[in-house]
């Protein structure tokens, strides 16, 4: 299955596993790290390497719906990320930790 | 061939930030990282032919938002970090596990429905891109567009509402 | 990069050019600007070092590499050596997507007994179909790099000069990005060779759809944008961190803010970064809104080779066409050059005359003034351009 001439003719498949590799990348971020900050980068990851995915169909496919798609999606994690940001700068004025082992018990 | 090694420095530059991005314990490295990840992911764009999108990728995400975490990083005083990573070696190892087997579903799925995309239609005019992209917008994604232009106002009013809560360091009570 | 050799070497040497022509406009505005600034406050700029005080600059180059290389005590070497390199590079990128004249056209010819067959040199480093938003993809990396010289310092007051910078750059791109829109629409294309191209052309716009044609002024942008060009001007002092908006450099508050503890040369690259962003912000404007490297009908590609071709034959050079066409190339490039000069001596005249903006009524400026008279002028814009039925490619 892995011959020399698909390994050299890159095509969609190539695409696809990029990007899923660099979307396990940000799941891992999400599951493993404590800052909120940088969960919210492994948010960031997993989005663009959707982006990739959806790029990359859309020139299999040969018409401009994942552009499209890209678009919206990249608008909306900009601004899901500045409303995270602002969250996380709230948090650290009132408490001054962003750990999130520290949020983790709710608190009456 | 030149394709070929194109493609593939540019995966490699890719995974390579894009896991010192996870690993590194310092957070704004951590982002620095991921900005490079992001340039490089505007590359990728631009190499399978979506010149604006790549542009555009570049403008908002490594111009914009990477710019803003990294300066909310620099305006919190961490120390250095205490326990990056989650405790415990084997918890740690079942995410990671169940983080590959979800991409394994993921990519199997999608290179076993490749056989059943439509196919292309006629060769699309590389030249006209974002011209076509901009008759879909107005057209067929019109209301979508809309709704975006709602949200985007919603946010920006949402955001400044956050930022307004009292209690900030040298607040008094 | 090209087909053959000769046009991959060709395009190679292109590059380097390009870019040491960047660089090296550096020592000679910094000269302009201290004999300018001189004049301006009715003293003396520099006069000792050579004639007129032109060899200054070469002696401030090898103070500066001679001087000492250090990294403050717990700083982060690899964010502080870095950060003067991500200040210049996106200047250097900008301006090699800019054309700086017509293409150069070489015919066939015969050396070291192989045909080299008829070539297009473009005159600039690279060209992107979508010139425009490349150009705005990289200068919004520049607050990259303050940032990371601010942070690398590990020093309170670079920290804080380097966030007000960052946030200083990212208002003000949006009012540049918006005023950018508005040329675009107009227009209709995001390459920077076919804006000049449409701006070479006497001025003739849609009336309700009747087609007014006014011979004698040229299709210049400014005539159709002036509160576009105005935005555009003010927003790229903010992005350079010229004055008014030079808080984050500001002598008198943050000693010298975000790049406090660099010395040496890579303070000067700094500037590099800076005067480059200078340049490519001239540059912008005058391709924009002031007709690029043409002048209509006086100097334009069609025109150029007839001017060129009697004074080269008068003055004993070869006429054949690839010399015709490349002195017609250089006669448009200086046209050029003295568009971009007039908008560099405006950034300093600017500069030392005005006085300093704070910080709250920059912010209040690029918020609450710029960006709804942006939105407005796109608005208009658009509008205009749907009632009067306007005939694409201008």
């Amino acid at each position: 299955m892995l011959s020399i001439e698909t390994l050299l003719h890159v095509g969609l498949p190539h695409y696809i596993f990029l990007s899923g590799i660099l979307f396990s990348f940000g799941m891992i971020a999400v599951l493993m790290r404590r800052n909120v900050i940088v969960m919210l980068m492994g948010v960031e990851l997993m989005l663009n390497a959707v982006n990739l995915s959806f790029i990359a169909f859309s020139k299999e496919s040969g018409n401009l719906n994942g552009h499209i798609m890209v678009f919206f999606v990249m608008t909306i994690a900009a601004a899901e990320a500045g409303v995270g940001l602002a969250l996380a700068v709230a948090i650290y004025k009132k408490f001054h930790e962003v750990n999130i082992r520290f949020f983790e018990h709710l608190r009456g | 061939m030149w394709e070929a090694i194109a493609f593939y420095s540019l995966a490699i530059f890719l995974i390579y930030f894009a896991f010192k991005t996870i690993t590194v314990p310092n957070p704004i490295h951590a982002a620095l990282y991921l900005v490079l990840t992001m340039i490089g992911l505007g590359a990728a764009f631009f190499n399978l032919g979506a010149q604006f999108i790549a542009g555009v990728q570049m403008i908002v995400y490594a111009g914009a938002v990477m710019v803003l975490f990294v300066m909310v990083l620099m305006l919190f005083d961490l120390k250095a970090e205490l326990r990056a990573f989650s405790r415990g070696l084997f918890s740690g190892g079942l995410k990671v596990m169940s983080a590959a087997l979800l991409a394994g579903l993921a990519i199997g799925a999608a290179n076993s429905s490749v056989a059943i995309l439509e196919n292309p239609d006629s060769a699309k005019p590389v030249a006209d891109v974002t011209r076509q992209l901009g008759i879909l917008l107005y057209t067929k994604y019109l209301y979508a567009f809309e709704a975006l232009g709602i949200l985007l106002l919603a946010v920006a009013v949402g955001v400044v509402a956050v930022s307004r809560i009292k209690g900030g360091t040298h607040a008094q009570h | 990069m090209g087909s053959d050799a000769f046009e991959i070497g060709v395009n190679f040497l292109k590059m380097v050019i390009v870019f040491l022509m960047m660089v090296q406009v550096v020592p000679l505005l910094v000269w302009v600007e201290r004999r300018g600034s001189a004049y301006i406050q009715n003293r003396f700029g520099p006069n000792r070092v050579g004639p007129l005080g032109l060899m200054q600059l070469l002696a401030d180059a090898v103070k500066f590499l001679t001087k000492q290389e250090f990294v403050p005590a717990r700083g982060y070497p690899v964010l502080f050596y870095i950060a003067p390199v991500i200040a210049m590079i996106p200047a250097a990128l900008a301006f090699g997507a800019i054309p700086l004249s017509m293409p150069v056209q070489v015919d066939a010819f015969e050396w070291l007994g192989q045909h080299w067959g008829p070539y297009v040199f473009k005159f600039q480093s690279y060209e992107i179909g979508i010139g425009v938003v490349f150009v705005l993809g990289v200068s919004s990396l520049a607050a990259f790099g303050v940032l990371l010289a601010g942070y690398g310092s590990n020093n309170k007051y670079a920290l804080f000069g380097a966030l007000r910078a960052s946030a200083q750059t990212i208002s003000y791109e949006l009012a540049m990005g918006l005023s950018i829109v508005g040329v675009i629409l107009l227009f209709n294309t995001f390459s920077f060779t076919e804006i000049v191209n449409a701006q070479s052309a006497p001025l003739a716009f849609n009336f309700f759809g009747h087609k007014l044609d006014w011979g004698p002024l040229p299709n210049w942008g400014i005539f159709y944008q002036p509160l576009g060009a105005i935005l555009l001007f003010s927003a790229m002092f903010a992005e350079t961190n010229r004055l008014p908006f030079d808080l984050p450099e500001a002598e008198g508050e943050l000693v010298a803010g975000y790049h406090n503890e660099y010395a040496g040369f890579k303070f000067n690259m700094f500037f590099i970064g800076e005067y480059g962003h200078m340049l490519v912000a001239s540059a912008l404007m005058v391709i924009f809104y002031f007709g690029g490297y043409t002048i209509y009908p006086f100097l334009t590609p069609e025109t150029a080779p007839h001017i060129v071709a009697p004074i080269a034959s008068a003055l004993g050079w070869s006429t054949n066409s690839t010399a015709v066409s490349l002195l017609g190339a250089l006669l448009l490039h200086v046209v050029l050059l003295l568009k971009v000069v007039l908008f560099l001596w405006i950034f300093i005249w600017v500069r030392w005359t005005l006085p300093r903006f704070r910080y709250d009524q920059l912010m209040d400026l690029g918020w609450r003034k710029m960006l709804p008279w942006a939105l407005f002028n796109t608005i208009l814009t658009a509008t205009v351009i749907l009632v009067m039925h306007h005939s694409w490619g201008a």
